[in-house]
């Protein structure tokens, strides 16, 4: 086998070939791992939050909570189930009240989004342990306080602490505190009182949806199957955490297969890359490469000890842009969910498999790109080369 | 032998390297263009909106509905040319065949009127108002439901429980490359009279006005809104054309991430193009020292190493421009219009053109560098490299 040092030596002679060939990689790979972090942003956003041993309650067909209706009747008999976990001090079903609001843009752009809103009951906050309130604090039950999630804070006109925004004429509601919940979909939503959410938008007394805290995650397909075989409710009961993930899924699809496939296309840019690159190293270096044979080493030996150059040079590519993507989990974009008709903020997140992945890329692509001109190297006769 | 005879000479010289560097430059193009055909697409909604149109709708939610009684208030407003309504109907395929599709209960007698970019023949308009529940659908739904005129339709609705049965009763043309081929419109009424909307009796989604002079929009829109203030259920008008606007905000951080990466794929064909010609200026240093000791200037050799880099990217380009056309006008334009993303999905000729154009600059860029450094060699050090 031909020494690694010849490989990597040979890479740093020529710093402006190989420079420029693994900035492109870099920039391929950094295109790459973004969009996958993004797609990992958007899974913990929505599926973060959701537990097994939690059920949720939607009318039929409504598929989300937005759209759904839960009459008071159909509330107060969940209350009555054997399923429900009963924990002093916790509530065991909760209904919640959820509608989306207009809000203009606090940039001066004019720009419209729309917000989600959640009226909760008493015990509603204490229902999701993950949720802290990280300033100011907590809306007081029964009053026009609300709080609102940390990634939409200060993105919109009165949604901030210390402002009020209008749910309906002169019906002002007054923000007082900032709340995280493990970078669930909840932090793009703003938190208030259930009853006076639902009287200052004129509802009836139902609910958009019940959240049901069972025994264990175990009951659920009972607890499901006999709801939903009683016509007479007319409702459908799924696990929190496939509903979460539901309401994200065409979102993530998207954007997940609208960036891998540019990335894919990119690395068809860099592979070209690659392999000029080591086509002109090839080239360069026949009279080497003569040499390398005459000595004894094998085509074999030659033609890996060339493929391995390629990977190199991508690697390092690989490397910088995994490195410099790390940037990114500074940033969060908002993005509108199209099954919810809400804005939702999400952040790059990185994993180590993610990184991995990305660095694999590169190789793979250093791979391919440096295929052919190896086996260029490994067809130079030792004696034409040394001839010159 | 002129400048371009020689760079075309010189490009052949490696032909394997000229061709891969080729593709990169095409491939750069293709990647380029179609992301930018999808930023065109995607604010052609807003570019081609009417903006003689307004609409009028629940100022705190687009979920929230407008008494019905609004339409006359609407109607009596001077400069008001006509007005229509309609609800959103949240429509979902039983049969799934379809992810989403806008469907929607419009007034029959006046939506086609005001929405006039959506052709409907005058025989089915006629049928439309005799049917109680007749629907007229857009060819690509009609096509993914497998429903021609006269077909029995059932639809379900995330908002309204239940089977809903339609008579499709005709399709409407687009006039508009902006229209949504995907949607359906039945009769207000019909949802109106049904018990499952008791809910939603005698409300309306929003309304649509065609303005007779279309520099009036913003002080009509005020004058709309301003009735309606003191009312418990206040109004947002807009002309359609700012309607799409202030929503492009919750899709701005995404077309600046596209934009982004258009610029990036732009960058690394210049390194690729900037690397081929600096490996080919470095084998031809020896030359070049000739080329200046028999009386070539250094701008001479500047002209022949950036003429030979701009002569790739123009070739690049062309063929960039011929597989953006196959691939995005051929390919994926059908399959995205077929899902109904997108309306018309083609590359723009403007955005063929700039990708062209950007190549061949970039050529230019690429070749710079590389050029001045050989021209700027004593010509005594080149002669010595033989390398």
């Amino acid at each position: 086998m031909v020494p690694v040092r010849y490989n990597i030596r040979s890479l740093f002679v020529r710093k402006l070939t190989t420079g420029a060939t693994a900035i492109g990689i870099a920039m391929v790979v950094f295109v790459f791992a973004g969009a996958l972090m993004a797609g990992e942003g958007i899974k913990r956003a929505m599926g973060n939050a959701g537990r097994d041993d939690i059920a949720i309650v939607l009318r039929d067909g409504s598929d989300a909570e937005l759209s759904s209706s839960v009459k008071p009747e159909v509330l107060g008999m969940l209350r009555e189930r054997p399923e429900v976990a009963r924990v002093e001090g916790r509530e065991g079903v909760i209904g919640e009240v959820v509608v989306i609001i207009t809000a203009e843009l606090a940039d001066g752009s004019g720009g419209l989004s729309n917000v989600m809103i959640r009226g909760t009951p008493a015990g509603g906050i204490e229902f999701r342990p993950e949720l802290k309130v990280v300033r100011g604090r907590a809306p007081k039950p029964g009053t026009n306080e609300v709080m609102v999630g940390r990634a939409i804070s200060g993105r919109f006109k009165g949604i901030a602490t210390g402002q009020s925004f209008d749910l309906r004429r002169n019906r002002p509601f007054q923000v007082v505190g900032v709340f995280e919940a493990a970078g669930s979909s909840y932090e793009s939503e703003v938190w208030g009182d259930a009853d006076v959410i639902a009287t200052a938008l004129g509802r009836s007394a139902s609910v958009s949806s019940a959240r049901i805290r069972l025994t264990s995650a175990s009951q659920f397909p009972t607890f499901k199957a006999s709801l939903e075989a009683d016509k007479r409710l007319g409702v459908e009961v799924m696990r929190e955490s496939d509903y979460l993930k539901k309401q994200s899924e065409q979102l993530q699809g998207f954007l997940v297969f609208m960036f891998v496939a540019i990335a894919v296309m990119f690395s068809v840019a860099a592979m070209i890359g690659a392999a000029i690159t080591m086509n002109g190293a090839v080239a360069n270096r026949t009279r080497e490469i003569g040499t390398l044979r005459a000595l004894g080493f094998s085509r074999r030996a030659i033609l890996f000890s060339f493929v391995l150059e390629a990977i190199f040079l991508a690697a390092l590519g690989g490397a910088v842009g995994t490195a410099f993507v790390l940037v990114l989990t500074r940033f969060q974009f908002p993005i509108m969910n199209f099954q919810t008709f809400s804005e939702i903020v999400i952040g790059f997140r990185a994993t180590p498999t993610i990184m991995a992945v990305s660095l694999g890329f590169s190789m793979i692509m250093g791979l391919i790109g440096g295929l052919v001109p190896a086996i260029r190297a490994a067809r130079v006769s030792p004696v034409e080369a040394m001839r010159g | 032998m002129n400048l371009a005879t020689y760079a075309r000479r010189n490009m052949f010289r490696r032909r394997g390297r000229t061709i891969l560097t080729v593709l990169a430059v095409a491939v750069a193009v293709l990647i380029f263009a179609t992301i930018r055909t999808t930023l065109a697409m995607w604010n052609a909604g807003v570019d081609e909106a009417a903006s003689d149109r307004l609409a009028t709708r629940h100022k705190i939610s687009i979920t929230m509905l407008l008494p019905k009684r609004y339409m006359d208030e609407v109607r009596a407003t001077p400069g008001i040319a006509a007005s229509t309504w309609a609800s959103w109907f949240g429509a979902k395929d039983p049969l799934k065949r379809t992810p989403f599709f806008a469907g929607f209960a419009a007034d029959h007698e006046t939506w086609f009127s005001v929405m006039t970019e959506m052709k409907v023949e005058p025989a089915v308009l006629e049928e439309w108002k005799r049917t109680p529940n007749g629907a007229i659908l857009g060819d690509i739904l009609a096509r993914t439901l497998q429903v021609k005129p006269g077909d029995r339709l059932v639809i379900q609705s995330d908002i309204f429980p239940g089977d809903w049965e339609f008579k499709v009763v005709g399709l409407y043309t687009p006039l508009k490359r902006t229209v949504d081929r995907n949607s359906m419109v039945f009769r207000w009424d019909y949802l109106n009279n049904d018990p499952r909307a008791e809910f939603f009796k005698d409300k309306i989604g929003w309304v649509m006005s065609r303005i007779d002079d279309p520099k009036a929009s913003a002080r009509l829109s005020r004058e709309i809104d301003k009735k309606f203030d003191e009312r418990d259920d206040q109004t947002i008008t807009m002309s359609e054309r700012a309607f799409s606007l202030s929503f492009m905000g919750a899709f701005s951080a995404l077309l600046f991430v596209f934009f982004v990466v258009s610029i990036a794929i732009l960058l690394i064909m210049t390194l690729i193009l900037a690397n081929t010609i600096a490996m080919s200026v470095r084998e031809r240093t020896h030359e070049y020292g000739v080329l200046r000791a028999v009386g070539f200037k250094p701008g001479h050799i500047v002209g022949f190493i950036v003429g030979e880099s701009v002569l790739i990217s123009i070739v690049g380009g062309v063929v960039g421009v011929g597989l953006t056309l196959l691939f995005v006008n051929g390919l994926m334009g059908p399959a995205v219009e077929g899902m109904g993303m997108f309306p018309a999905f083609r590359a723009p000729s403007s955005v063929l053109l700039f990708a062209f154009a950007l190549a061949a600059g970039l050529g230019m860029v690429a070749g710079i560098i590389p050029a001045i450094r050989a021209s700027s060699l004593k010509v005594t050090d080149a002669l010595r490299r033989i390398d």
